[in-house]
């Protein structure tokens, strides 16, 4: 019983680790990626569009399946962490080969991987020390560290450069890696929201995408909002001076404008729009008085604002309409939108304690503007404007940049660098007693690049030897291993 | 028969061509010369591209007269007028950038400049180091089409709006066009290879009506209204912008009769592929022959519609089944469309130099085995560049919007297009997979590449899109 689980159990760590199941894994993330493009999403697509889009049955079944929400469905994210998983296994099942490719070069070629070995060549010599020095020379000019190896009673040289980058390839999954486990994080303990002010409010609710609010550890205060324009009147710039508010004092102020946001303690605020609140910053009103003696006085009144327009009369504020209408008599609110705006506003004479209703417009059968003590005109009406901020708390993040960094490195050694080792060997032919130097080479990555490198590499050791003055046989230093 | 019709057609010699060309380049050179010299300061950036332009073009000429006639000699010049080229557009960018202080990212403008040196550099550096003589005749074209549609939309391009003033966008757009020209390499050398590899040229019909079919499919499918009208998107001269009715809602105007147009080089685009299809059912190469014949006919359609939309969108105000009165449209308005109708006349194009001069495009091209290797090169290039690409784009969404994956279309299809290209890389790494098979893939490659470029924008449904 228990040899069949183990039997199962290594035969699905065969199977995660295989390349062709990664292969089929993405291939199912790439289609269902591109399913998610095709059919509408939630919540980026709103509710009317979507039933205009598909039939109600159609639409049922989509959302019970789970393809109008693809991305944060469980199924297609449990894909991506299967897709990592085998990612893993394979990295597992291969890494102990070569990490002994890395840890324990492979310094002397037997006889057997000399025969296989490509490419290769054998050079004549007339000693086996005049070889090694001639191939010694040829790899510290081409910028390589050769060294002697001790082989029973001779030497040989290996030289090599760049073994990283057998590991490239596990850099550029690790980082793979990593920026899942970034992403992940940042769908656990991630969150994003908004967060309108006016200018001059303080605030530290932020209203979280899904509906919930997040009251925060400090509070942003909005000094300032604007906006500039281009010539034809469309936006240029939004921006921002903000504070933020911690234990009743300006910890930090920034201004900040679309693509330069505000970052405190893990919290990222973005400027993302700008407009009218719908509520009235001052109404602007010169008065007259009616009798027509007296001077123009210019008023600012807010809503609610009660201004004296002398010891006897004052004026009042009192409702503002974004969008009005008028039935039996009766101002109504049509919509909160901005449409047809009204100001009401009330003069009080003290003496006679007489109320006159004035409108701007001139509402009929509403308003008294022409028996008012006072002539109001209405000069401009300035709206408020709200500055519209995206905020967001993002801890994963640096997991994906850390992530993209390394993944570019990683890159840069799979295909750039490299694995290069030369080896030279004397030979002796036990039957003729000549003596040669087998010279092989090997390169992990363009080995067709490589062919042409090994061929001047020979050439360059059939010149050095040429330069070394031949010594006799019976000069010939005999060397013996082990001292 | 094809062959034989082409061989007659042969009608000037080598040397007249060059000479041509040569005075013609000298000529423009000249007159930009008069131009400039009113103007005063010689060697300033708009005349260094306009230089670049002429010099481009002069390569582009060659190239394609290499394609009539397929004399050699064509394409050793022309590779002398884009090293030309190259040294003009550099020195433009090298001005460009001294003057404002910043690499030339900061507007389309600069943005397509820099795709158009990167499309000529690549060019000469396949040339000169991997042997592929002949890649000019596919990347000079597009340069120049790059060139002139960078005139032609120049005007028309607004300011940006404050999402779209980030550094990082442009670096982010900077790198999709380095990756996409590798990409776009890759998918020439590939396709050289299957030529080397002995694919049989009527494969690369069916292949190329496919590609126009599915073209002006898209553009019939999507823009064809009730009365034979095509819709294109209204634009206001003014604002240089697209008309909204709403949020995010564009104006559409109907230019009519243009439907019918389109409607007409669809069903001549299909006909060589029918053809082919009947050979194949049939098992009768005649009518190979006469998918041939057709292709003409569908070159013939296909520039009738380029030049009827060219003709009809650039000026006149249509009426809009949206809002009552007549509104302006331009070509800026529709640049995806303009792109097709060019695109598909390149394609068809390349398929005729491809039945006219396959012999000496054979013996001008590096083995097979070589072009199999330099794709997997310039694929090796183009996989870290869209890495970073995505990177970018990530980053630049994260200053701007807090979030640096949304699974935004346009974000998705960029993340499924790497790992299509991982995909390739896989392939051949680790499992060994090479000629045939690889070319396909590195085919398949760019073809999502040209999906997320254009087939998001201008097929997928509903959202927000922007270039």
């Amino acid at each position: 019983m228990a040899g069949d689980l183990r039997k199962i159990a290594h035969k699905l760590w065969r199977t995660m680790a295989s390349i062709q199941t990664g292969v089929v894994l993405l291939i199912l993330v790439v289609i269902l990626a591109a399913v998610g493009t095709i059919v509408l999403q939630r919540p980026v697509t709103e509710p009317d569009e979507m039933q205009a889009a598909y039939s109600a049955p159609a639409l049922r079944i989509l959302d019970k399946v789970g393809l109008t929400d693809v991305f944060h469905s469980w199924w297609f994210l449990g894909l991506v962490l299967l897709v990592s998983f085998s990612i893993v296994a394979a990295s597992i099942d291969r890494f102990p080969n070569s990490w002994r490719y890395f840890a324990r070069p492979y310094k002397y070629p037997d006889e057997g991987f000399r025969r296989a070995s490509h490419p290769q060549k054998s050079l004549t010599v007339t000693d086996e020390e005049a070889g090694l020095v001639a191939a010694e020379r040829a790899l510290h000019s081409l910028g390589y560290k050769p060294e002697r190896v001790v082989h029973e009673d001779t030497f040989s040289i290996f030289a090599e450069r760049s073994r990283i980058s057998e590991l490239a390839v596990y850099i550029v999954h690790a980082s793979l890696l990593l920026i899942f486990f970034g992403t992940v994080v940042d769908g656990l303990w991630g969150w994003r929201g908004t967060l309108n002010l006016d200018e001059g409010q303080t605030s530290n609710i932020v209203e979280v995408r899904d509906g919930s609010t997040r009251t925060l550890p400090f509070a942003i205060r909005c000094d300032a909002a604007g906006q500039e324009n281009y010539k034809d009147g469309t936006p240029k710039k939004w921006w921002s001076k903000l504070a933020v508010v911690k234990g009743g004092r300006d910890v930090q102020k920034k201004e900040i404008v679309v693509n330069d946001p505000l970052f405190y303690s893990g919290v990222r605020f973005y400027q993302s729009s700008y407009g009218p609140n719908g509520k009235v910053d001052k109404l602007l009103v010169t008065a007259i008085p009616s009798s027509g003696s007296g001077t123009k006085q210019e008023l600012g009144l807010a809503v609610n604002d009660t201004v004296s327009l002398d010891a006897n009369t004052t004026v009042r504020f009192a409702e503002f309409f974004s969008d009005f209408a008028v039935q039996d008599g009766h101002v109504y609110r049509k919509s909160n939108e901005m449409g047809n705006p009204a100001a009401h506003l009330v003069v009080t004479s003290k003496a006679s304690g007489k109320d006159f209703d004035v409108w701007f417009p001139e509402i009929e059968g509403v308003a008294e503007n022409s028996k008012a003590p006072y002539l109001l005109e209405a000069t401009d009406l300035k709206m408020g404007y709200f500055t519209g901020l995206q905020v967001s708390h993002e801890p994963g993040q640096w997991g994906v940049w850390a992530g993209v960094v390394l993944m570019v490195i990683g890159l840069a050694f799979v295909f750039y660098v490299v694995h290069v080792r030369f080896w030279v060997v004397p030979v002796c032919d036990p039957k003729t007693g000549k003596h040669s130097l087998w010279i092989g080479g090997s390169a992990n990555r363009n080995r067709d690049a490589f062919e042409e490198r090994f061929n001047d590499f020979v050439e360059l050791v059939g010149k050095e030897l040429k330069t070394i003055p031949k010594t006799s046989p019976s000069e010939k230093v005999v060397v013996v291993a082990g001292d | 028969m094809a062959r034989a019709k082409a061989e007659q057609q042969q009608p000037t010699t080598g040397m007249t061509l060059i000479v041509l060309v040569g005075l013609a380049i000298a000529f423009l050179l000249f007159m930009a010369f008069l131009n400039v010299v009113k103007s005063g300061n010689i060697l300033n950036e708009t005349n260094l591209l306009f230089a670049a332009l002429i010099f481009y073009a002069g390569a582009g000429a060659l190239y394609l007269g290499f394609g009539v006639t397929g004399t050699e000699s064509y394409v050793k010049f022309a590779s002398v007028s884009t090293t030309l080229g190259v040294i003009a557009n550099t020195a433009a960018i090298a001005h460009r950038w001294y003057e404002s202080g910043h690499p030339p990212f900061s507007s389309v403008y600069e943005m397509l400049l820099s795709f158009v040196w990167t499309l000529a550099m690549l060019t000469l550096v396949v040339e000169k180091k991997y042997g592929v003589k002949v890649i000019g005749t596919v990347t000079m074209p597009v340069a120049i089409v790059g060139v002139v549609l960078m005139q032609l939309l120049r005007t028309e391009v607004h300011p940006l709006v404050p999402a779209l003033q980030s550094t990082w966008l442009h670096v982010h757009v900077t790198l999709a066009m380095l990756a996409y020209a590798a990409c776009a390499l890759s998918f020439a050398l590939a396709s050289m290879f299957l030529i080397q590899d002995k694919m049989k040229s009527e494969t690369f019909l069916a292949v190329t009506s496919v590609c126009t079919l599915a073209i002006y499919a898209s553009i019939v499918a999507t823009r064809f209204e009730k009365w034979g009208g095509l819709s294109l998107v209204g634009w206001n001269p003014e604002q240089k912008s697209e008309i909204f009715i709403s949020k995010g809602v564009r104006l559409f105007v109907t230019i009519p009769d243009l439907g019918w147009l389109m409607v007409l080089a669809l069903l001549v685009v299909a006909a060589p592929l029918v053809c082919y299809g009947l050979a194949r059912w049939k098992k009768d190469d005649s009518y190979v022959t006469l998918a041939n014949r057709a292709v003409f006919l569908s070159i013939l359609l296909q520039v009738m519609a380029l030049i009827m939309f060219l003709v009809r969108a650039r000026d006149g105000r249509y009426a809009s089944l949206d809002a009552d009165g007549l509104f302006p449209t331009s070509l800026a308005a529709s640049p995806f469309i303009l792109s097709g109708l060019v695109g598909g006349v390149f394609i068809s194009l390349l398929y005729l130099l491809l039945l006219w001069r396959r012999p000496d495009l054979e013996r001008l091209l590096p083995s097979s085995d070589n072009l199999d290797r330099i794709t997997y090169k310039t694929i090796s290039l183009a996989f870290p560049l869209l890495t970073l690409m995505i990177a970018s784009g990530a980053y630049w969404a994260n200053q701007t919007w807090g979030s640096y994956w949304s699974w935004d279309p346009k974000e998705t299809w960029a993340a499924i297009t790497w790992l299509v290209y991982a995909g390739y890389l896989h392939m051949r790494i680790t499992r060994g997979w090479r000629g045939r098979r690889a070319a396909y893939f590195a085919i398949l490659g760019f073809v999502v590449v040209m999906f997320t470029f254009f087939g998001v924008t201008y097929l997928l449904p509903g959202l927000h899109s922007y270039a």
